[in-house]
């Protein structure tokens, strides 16, 4: 088993960790900021999956982060994972406030279209 | 009359009877200086005895001598046996007691096994399984994270 295997597995656990709050935190501290592209996409859709309100800003309000990542490939698994969600009220609510409050335009514009596709999907 | 006939024949025993203590007291007191023969302790009377008597001659009193270092040879065997039967027993007595005494201490001991550490070390890539992981608090999940990552950087 190689170690982005086991890294891979590492991140699993904690989607399903009964700590929940413990496991964001960790998914956001190591998870977000690795230098690997696939960890980091794994990590976003391990967050979206909890589809909590602390796990869900992480990834669409952060910058460089989930929905706003500079990897197109991030970005887009974040946003395949987010139209996947069941309930996606927790999501939507999140990205209108994005829109609304969030500093950078950046985020906002990233955050309108992402709610603009989970409307319509 | 009789009663005369009774009293001297009393005295007739009496006299008799004094000299058969005599004899047996001069056949108990052996070898008085412990003499030694062919280093056993003499233990019969090889020695002129009180009471002379015609058998008393060289080859007698040399055949005696060789019977009473045998005699003592062979007691002298049995003590030497004794002693080694014993220890040989005293020693079979320590094993016994030894061995009973593991037998309880195994008894009494309790021996178990960390199976999840065995499979963790038959199989080290177990301990990476999700169903492993997730048992294991954030903590941990961490510092494991943490060893694996500076070797992808």
């Amino acid at each position: 088993m190689d170690n982005n295997k086991k890294i891979r597995n590492i991140i699993q656990a904690l989607g399903e960790h009964k700590d929940s709050q413990a496991a964001i935190d960790l998914l956001t501290e190591i998870g977000t900021n690795s230098p690997d592209d696939e960890i980091r996409e794994l990590t976003a859709q391990t967050l979206i999956r909890k589809n909590t309100h602390e796990s869900l800003r992480v990834v669409l309000i952060s910058k460089g982060k989930g929905i706003n990542d500079l990897s197109a490939r991030v970005a887009m698994a974040s946003i395949n994972e987010l139209l996947s969600l069941k309930d996606k009220s927790e999501a939507i609510k999140i990205l209108e406030d994005t829109i609304k409050l969030h500093s950078e335009e950046d985020v906002r514009n990233t955050a309108r279209s992402v709610r603009a596709l989970m409307t319509f999907s | 009359m009789q009663i005369g006939k009774i009293s001297l024949h009393t005295n007739k025993t009496a006299e008799r009877a004094a000299e058969k203590n005599i004899e047996k007291t001069n056949n108990l007191t052996t070898n008085p200086f412990g003499v030694s023969f062919k280093g056993n302790v003499i233990q019969a009377d090889v020695f002129e005895s009180a009471k002379k008597s015609i058998s008393n001659t060289g080859i007698a009193q040399k055949t005696k001598l060789y019977a009473s270092a045998v005699v003592s040879g062979i007691n002298n065997f049995n003590e030497a046996f004794k002693s080694r039967m014993n220890s040989v027993v005293s020693f079979g007595r320590k094993i016994t007691k030894n061995v009973f005494d593991s037998i309880e201490r195994i008894g009494n001991t309790e021996i178990s096994f960390d199976m999840d550490a065995i499979k963790n070390t038959l199989f080290p890539n177990r301990q990476y399984s999700v169903k492993q992981l997730t048992n294991k608090s954030v903590d941990e999940l961490k510092q494991m994270w943490q060893e694996l990552t500076p070797a992808i950087a």
